[in-house]
Order: structure tokens, then sequence, then C-alpha cells
């Protein structure tokens, strides 16, 4: 054992090649999967920061929030379902913001959503007209808290009190106002798509108990004679369009990236270990067993994956800090960087094993033959 | 070349490892551009294909016909510009729809327009353009020529007498990603009634222009531009190209094809080098025995052009099926472009990353055979 | 000095080389300086050395005697700093190391003491090699490898990798490689260092055998007086010098 450590220290140029090419799988590893992360976060925040029980849409939407509408009538049989706490309304638009300091033609994409619940993500609605939290996105835009932002073509004020963090909707930054400031906006902007009052797109619904979320769900769409559609939390983040076939996609680049990862450790261990089957002879002649020699060769494939690891998350958490908010949706969280890391160790270690029957080969009557 | 296939024959282990290993980037460099491409396609793709030259939203619309309303009074400003020729009305909304009378709903998008030549598709892969009410051509992702779409209402029931036929077929016309259809301006309005009865009067969520003679498109929306402030005016491949989000598709997979791009060159390099160094006391006896430079240099270039070539054809056997799947919504396809392009990349960055190899046979010095020093 | 050379009849390939008055060697005054930091090695000092068309010539001298350096310059390994070299006719004293790599090809053949064999390539392809790298007569070569092998007794390992063979087994093989261009000289460094006494018996007999019987000169380097027995003459070599 002390042997591989001292090879490594003493000749770190032979390891110096698996080790760059680890680091580039690693930083693509991570890469990809903060592009993932990146992607799911920007799309789903505003679900989330809801932190329901269940989500009611109407049945008739496709579970799509732009196209849902529920009725006062539909959210009063929902409130009355036993296990149901709080029904609060929900409602959104996506509109172009105007900025000061921002050009005529530039406006940055918002949607503007109605709520009433809070949560441990969403403080209370502002009680007053107008006004609306601001998801910290919009700070890159300029925005400070206090400024006055228009949105639409009729150029709606929406004044800013504050930010909140990870409510980002469809990957556009998001503002949380009232219900009634919500519907005003709405009727304004989008004639074409107006709500009577009452009328919202859909219910946060918080349960009585932690109970049984799948079994209120049919309950609460009995109640409104099927008119309906109530998901969990996880369900209407994957009926958000593209969120499910992102993830699966991605996923399956990185599970072939991988692969590569464990080919590409068995190449150069292979190569290494062709080279150093001299050393081995003379080794085991020495008396040591094929079980450490290997032991010695794991540990030096796990010390120079963690080193490129180590060196890709570095890589990331720099990415991270360059790329403008807006550009690339890329994040480096600490799950995906770990996460990473365990999975290509796991790849060196069975890239490795690829060179254990040489090892196992090698025979120590060589070492005394002495040559080729 | 004899040594360099004597010396692959007899290492057929690393050997296939490496090519195993190119393959499979460069099927995940193929599969990440088809998926780019199928990307974009679904979700511009619409833009694309239809037939106005110019598309004028209104700048609140973010250049999305989702988020674009043109108000009666800019449409007049609209048509007033200099050099116009035609305008023809564009209206966008996305529906749940019932097909073929299926008990399953499924989302529609439906695009409609007053002038054929300004809005409906440019070019059909089947059937023809609607003739009169009731008829729609569709994207060949989601419809098929004779399905019957009906729009839904809120209640979620379709509507009785507002069935959609479809009689024609457009390829690579979808948007947001979502099955869409094109339908004269009056379905338009009705499929728009139905599924929001709320609704008040039905306003163009675009306007689509052709310049008059002797001026381009170009121009024709530069001018729009200048005497509307409110509009935002484009020519039809600027509009695709600059519908949000897709800037960003491409930026992110730019990294990504460079990264992976990276990693064979890196990889096949430091592959040679290694294996130059493990077999420099062969290469020393080879100089010394009368072997020129060049040749063992050839030699090594060969090798290297055999285990990108072999990787890319690995690579681009197993992207065929592939880029005939699709992926939810994404038709992917086969693109040649891509593949020659890439095989001509992956290929000059391979013999130039052997470069230092190369430098290496070059530097070898026969005399080393006798001090019997010919290893490193 | 003159023998006239035994043809086989039905073979070509065999056809060697003739009774040749032309000498296989001719070193007049030679030197080979090396500038190491700032001093001046003089490796080889003004070594005369003529080898007859089928002359065995035994090398001797302790380590560092300045033997390899001649060898390699006899061999076109390397270029004098200052003497005529001519070996089989060709005057090889400014030859560029292009052209130096061109005429071992064809007109030398060596043995060395360590790496002898490519290991990925089987005993007959080793034989090949000079032949690919070179004139491709493959037809031509083809057979007087398989002549080879069977004179050398490796018929039947022809097809064996080099991990595959012994050490005699193996020599035995690199000496039928150094015979495949029909060189005028073959270069023969410690021969028989690896091997036990009989092995190295057996092998220096069969040198003789096999370099007579072609009419091919020979120098065989070798610190061990047991072989000079089997040469026609010893060369002692000493700090560069030569003594007669």
């Amino acid at each position: 054992m002390r042997l591989a450590l001292r090879e490594l220290r003493r000749r770190p140029g032979r390891f110096g090649v698996a080790t760059v090419i680890l680091t580039l799988i690693a930083i693509l590893l991570m890469f990809l999967g903060g592009l993932l992360d990146g992607l799911t976060a920007g799309n789903t925040g505003a679900i989330r920061a809801q932190q329901a029980d269940l989500i009611v849409y109407s049945e008739a939407s496709q579970d799509s929030l732009v196209r849902s509408r529920i009725e006062p009538r539909q959210r009063r049989q929902v409130q009355a379902v036993d296990g149901v706490s709080e029904a609060g309304e929900l409602g959104s638009v996506q509109l172009g913001a105007r900025i000061e300091g921002k050009g005529p033609r530039d406006l940055v994409p918002v949607v503007l959503f109605g709520y009433q619940s809070a949560s441990a993500g969403l403080p209370e609605p502002p009680a007053r007209p107008g006004r609306a939290w601001a998801d910290d996105t919009l700070k890159a835009e300029g925005v400070e808290q206090g400024d006055t932002i228009r949105i639409g073509p009729a150029r709606s004020p929406v004044e800013v009190v504050g930010f909140v963090s990870d409510t980002r909707y469809a990957g556009q930054s998001t503002l949380w106002a009232s219900l009634g400031t919500w519907r005003r906006i709405q009727n304004e902007n989008r004639p074409d798509a107006r709500v009577a009052p009452g009328v919202s797109q859909a219910l946060v619904v918080r349960a009585a108990e932690t109970g049984d979320p799948p079994d209120l769900a049919e309950r609460i769409d009995q109640a409104t004679g099927g008119l309906t559609s109530s998901l969990t939390e996880d369900e209407a983040i994957d009926a958000l369009p593209g969120v499910s076939a992102q993830q699966s996609v991605f996923n399956q680049i990185l599970g072939l990236t991988v692969l590569i990862a464990i080919i590409v450790v068995a190449l150069f261990f292979a190569l290494i270990t062709v080279e150093r089957v001299g050393l081995y002879g003379v080794l085991k002649a020495l008396g040591a067993g094929s079980g450490r020699l290997f032991a010695g060769v794991l540990l030096q494939a796990v010390i120079v994956t963690v080193i490129a690891c180590a060196i890709g998350a570095v890589a990331a958490l720099a990415l991270d800090a360059v790329i403008p908010a807006g550009s690339i949706p890329f994040t480096a969280g600490g799950g995906r960087l770990i996460g990473s890391t365990v999975v290509l160790l796991l790849a060196a270690v069975i890239g490795c094993a690829f060179s254990l029957r040489r090892v196992l080969r090698v025979d120590p009557a060589q070492a005394i033959g002495g040559g080729q | 070349m004899f040594l360099a296939l004597k010396e692959m024959r007899r290492a057929k282990v690393r050997f296939g490892l490496l090519i195993s290993a190119i393959g499979l980037l460069v099927l995940l460099i193929l599969a990440q551009q088809a998926i780019q491409t199928g990307l974009i396609t679904s979700f511009i793709g619409a833009i694309e294909k239809q037939s106005a030259p110019v598309l004028v939203y209104s700048v609140d619309g973010q250049k999305t016909l989702q988020g674009s309303i043109i108000t009666p009074p800019l449409e007049q400003q609209i048509r007033s510009t200099e050099g116009m020729g035609r305008t023809g009305r564009i209206g966008q909304g996305t529906f749940t729809v019932t097909v073929n009378d299926d008990s399953d709903n499924s989302d529609a998008a439906i695009i409609g327009y007053t002038d054929p030549d300004l809005g409906a598709p440019d070019e059909l892969s089947a059937g023809r353009l609607p003739e009169g009410p009731g008829e729609a051509v569709g994207s060949s992702a989601g419809f098929e020529l004779g399905d019957t779409v009906r729009v839904l209402g809120p209640d979620g029931r379709p509507s009785g007498n507002e069935a959609i036929e479809v009689v024609g077929i457009a390829d690579d016309a979808q948007l947001q990603v979502t099955p869409t259809l094109f339908v004269p301006w009056p379905a338009y309005v009705s499929s728009v009634k139905t599924s929001n009865p709320d609704a008040g009067g039905v306003l163009p969520s675009a306007i689509g222009a052709a310049p008059a003679e002797g001026i381009d498109a170009a121009t024709l929306a530069g001018r729009i531009n200048e005497s509307s402030p409110d509009a935002d005016a484009l020519t039809r491949q600027a509009a695709a190209e600059q519908t949000p989000g897709v800037a960003e598709v491409r930026q992110s997979f730019q990294v990504i094809f460079l990264l992976f791009g990276l990693v064979v060159p890196l990889v096949t390099g430091l592959f040679f080098l290694i294996i130059t160094l493990q077999k420099s006391a062969s290469l020393t006896l080879l100089r010394a025995v009368g072997a020129q430079s060049g040749l063992l240099v050839r030699s090594l270039m060969f090798q290297v052009v055999l285990v990108i070539g072999g990787g890319l054809l690995v690579g681009i056997a197993l992207y065929t099926p592939l880029s005939q799947a699709q992926l939810g919504e994404i038709k992917l396809s086969f693109d040649v472009t891509a593949v020659l392009v890439w095989s001509g990349i992956l290929l000059a960055l391979g013999l130039l990353s052997a470069v230092v190899s190369a430098r290496r046979v070059l530097a070898i010095d026969p005399i080393e055979a006798t001090t019997g020093e010919g290893g490193r | 000095m003159s023998e006239t050379q035994t043809e086989e009849e039905n073979d070509e390939v065999s056809r060697d080389r003739e009774a040749d008055p032309t000498p296989a060697l001719e070193m007049e005054a030679v030197r080979k300086v090396y500038e190491v930091a700032d001093e001046q090695v003089v490796a080889l000092d003004h070594a005369d050395l003529t080898l007859g068309s089928d002359e065995i010539v035994a090398l001797v001298g302790p380590s560092g005697s300045g033997k390899t350096t001649l060898c390699s310059i006899a061999g076109g390994i390397l270029s004098p700093t200052e003497g005529r070299v001519v070996v089989g006719g060709n005057d090889i004293s400014d030859y560029s190391p292009k052209q130096l790599t061109e005429f071992r090809r064809d007109s030398v053949g060596f043995v060395f003491q360590t790496v002898n064999l490519i290991p990925f390539l089987t005993a007959r392809e080793n034989l090949l090699v000079v032949d690919e790298i070179g004139s491709r007569d493959r037809k031509r070569a083809n057979r007087r490898a398989d002549q080879l092998l069977e004179e050398l007794g490796l018929e039947d390992r022809a097809g064996n990798l080099p991990s595959q063979l012994s050490g005699g087994q193996k020599q035995r093989v690199a000496i039928g490689r150094s015979l495949m261009n029909e060189p005028a000289l073959v270069l023969f460094d410690e021969p028989t260092s690896a091997l036990d006494t009989k092995l190295g018996e057996q092998m220096v007999e069969l040198i003789r055998e096999e370099m007579k019987s072609r009419g091919t000169a020979a120098i065989i380097v070798t610190h061990d007086e047991r072989i000079t027995g089997y040469a026609d003459r010893t060369v002692h070599i000493t700090d560069g010098r030569l003594e007669a």
C-alpha cells in the first residue's frame, strides 16, 4: 500500500495522463448534471415553493396551469372535502416586463403569479394592490427593492416589495402578488384570456394531517364531479412541459458518459499495469500477495479519481460564477458535485478490475529469470 | 502498413477499448447534435415553415406568438408602412383537444391565418391546404391525414360541431414541442371561443407581411420597426432564431460539444503517447536495422486513423437506429452534414493529438540500440 | 582467401555473396570524439581495421573500451568524427542520417545484446520486418525467411511470439533476421552473454556456420575469451585504441 502511494508521489507524470482525462470527464459529468439541475430548478421553482400537498387543476387543462380554470364553486367543493385544511387559489400570466435602464425592445420575460397561501418559501402576498415579491434572479436585471416595473402591453405597474428565492417557472423569473392584482393585470393585458372575479387557474391544497395525498386527491376530484385533476407536487412537476423529457434524456447521456469513464479508466490502467509486470514479478517474489498488489492499484485509481473530481468541482464552481445569469441555465449544486464524484469513483474501481487478471497472472519466477 | 496492423492485431484489448470509448463518444456527440436540432425544430419549426417572409409581433410578445397581441391601431400602423406588399393576420393559441374522438385528451397548438401565403406552411409533405371551414394542415409530429380534431370547452367536453379534419401534413412544423394545426382564421377564432367562453374579441397574435416589389424582407422589417415603436418585426429566419430559448439551447449544447469533442483527441493522444513510450525499445531496434523515422511516424498516424475511423464507424452505426427514433415529441433525424463535419473534425484532432507521440518517434536515436537503453 | 561458394541450384534466394575480393569493411584512421559537458571524450582513436569479405573477427575489450562505438560506426549507426569507413564497397563516411538508415537496411545485419525482437511480431514476422521497411519484394522475402527458419531449426516456432520462445531460440531468430537482407557485414554484440556455457558454444558454432556458408563477414563483440576460438582473427581494443 505504502509502495503504491510512494509511486504516486515520486512518479506523478505516469498518472498524470489518467488524471487529466478523468478530470475532463469529471467536468463533463458535473457540467451536464449542473445543466440539468439548472434547467429543472428554473422550470419547477414556483411549484416547489408552494410546498403544497396537492395542486388542483381543471380536468380539461391537461394539467397545464395556463389553460386551467377553477370556478368559485369548485373551490368551495374542494375546501369542503374532509382532510383539506386549506385550498389557496393560484393564477399566473406570462408577460414582458419593462425595467428602467433597459431599451424599448429589451423586455424581460416574467410570470406574474397571484396567490393566497404563504409557505416557507413564499411570504404572505402583499396586501396592497399593485405590489409583488420578486424572484431574486430579477436582481441580475437591475431590479431593486422599491422599484416599479411595468409589465405587459398595458404597462401595468408593479412595485417590488422584496425578493424571494428559487421561485422561477418555465425558465422565467417570477413576481408574486395578491389574487386581485393578478386578475387585474391579466385582464388588462390579456383580454382574450379574461378571468372573472373568483376564477383562478389552480388550487394549492394543504392537507389537514400529513395524511394520504393520493387518496385525498381522489376524494377531491370526486367532490367536484370529475371536473378537477389533483396532483401531488411531484406529479405536478412531471406534468410541466418538457421536465420529464429533459430529465430522461440528460440521464441517458450521463449514463453513457459514466460508461465511457469506465472504459477510459480500464484502458489507462491496463496500459500502466502492462509496464509494471516486471515490478510486480519482483514484488511477488519478495512475498507480496496478488491481493495486496491489486489493492495498491485500486488505491492509486481512487486517489487519481478524487484529485480529478476535486479539480472538476473547482472548475464547475468557477463556471457557475463566471456564466452570466440567464445565458446558460447552469447551477453547481453540492449534491450534484458529490454525486458525480461517487459515480466516478465507482467507475474507476470497476475500470481497475479489468487489470486484476493481469496482476493475478504475474509469475514471480519470471523476476528471477530476468529477461523479456 | 504491416507493423501498424500487426501491433493492433496482437493487442486487441487495448485497441478495442480505445475504439469503443471513441465510438461511444462519437455516439454521444452525434446523438446530442440530433437532439439539439430536433429540439430547436420542435420549438420553432412552425415559424420557419410558415409562409410569411416577415413576421410582426408586438414588442410585449417578446418574439413569441403566444405572448404577442396586435391591437387594431398597431395593425393599422403596420399596414401603412412604406414598402408594404400584402399583410395577413396570424393568431396562435394552445388548446386541449381530442383527436379522432379518443378518450384521452391531448394538446394542440393552433395557428390561424387570413392569407394562406402569409401564415400557412410553405411546403406540404402530403395532402393539400384547407379549402373551407373545418379543415387544417397538421404537423407530421402528432397528426396524420384524415385525423379529426375537436377543441374542448372548459367543461372538458368537445363542442359538437367544431370537428377539424386534417387534410394536409407538413414536416418539421411544430410549435413549442406541441402538435400543431394550421387553420383558416374563422376556425381559429371559434377554437378560442370554444376553449374560453369568457374571451372578448379575438385579436391576432402577429401580422404576416410580404414586401412590395423591389424591397427585400429584411428592409421591410427594419422599416416597420422604425415607424412603429410597439412593433417587433423580424424576417422569418430571424424570428425563428431569436425565439427565446433557442439561443440558450444552442449555447448549452455548444459547451457540451466542446467538452465531449476535447475528450476524443485527449484520450487518443495520451493513449498513443503511452504506447509509443512503452514500445520505444522496439522502435529503437527498428531504427537501428534501417527503418526510416518517416516510416515509423506514418505507421503511427495510420493507427490513429484506424482507431478514430473505427470509433466513428461504431458511433455512427449506433447512432443510425437512434436517429430514426422520436424522443417524446422531438423527432430525430439522421444528419448527414453533422456526421461528415464531426468525422472530419475528430480525425483532424486525433492526428493533431498524435503529434506529441510523433515527435517522440522522430527523436529516437538508433545508437541507443547498442547501449541497451532502448527503453525510456 | 577466396573460396568458391556452393550454390543451391533450384533456389536463387540462397545465392549469396560469391567469391568476392572486395573487403567487407575498411576503416582508416577513424576517430570518434564526443563533447560531454565541456570536455572532449575520445571514444575511438585512430582505428584502422580491414575485414575480408567473409572474415569473422572477434573484437575483445573491457567495458568502456570503445568496442560498441567501433561496431556502431562499422554498422552505419554512427558517423565518425574523422576518418574513412567503407562497407561492402560503399563509402559511408559522409552519409547523412537518412542515407545511413537506408544503408543499414540494405547492407548490414545486427544482433544486439539486449532488445532484438519486436515483441508483437511472430518469429517469422520478425524476419520479414526488414523487407517490410525496405524494398518490399514480398515473395522473395517470404522464401528467404522460410529458408532461414528451416536452417536455424525454427520452422515449428515460426508462428510464435518472442514471449513464447526460449533465450536460445530468440537469439536464433535474431540471427535469421540479421541475414535477411543479404548483408555485407553482420555485427554481433555479446551474443552469448545471456546464455549458459553449453548454449553459448552452440550459438557461436551456429554463427560461424551461417556466416561461413554464406561467405558473410562478421564482427563479434565479446569479452569472453573462449569465443575467440571460433573467429578467424581476434582484435583487442582498449581505451579506444586497437591493438593488432
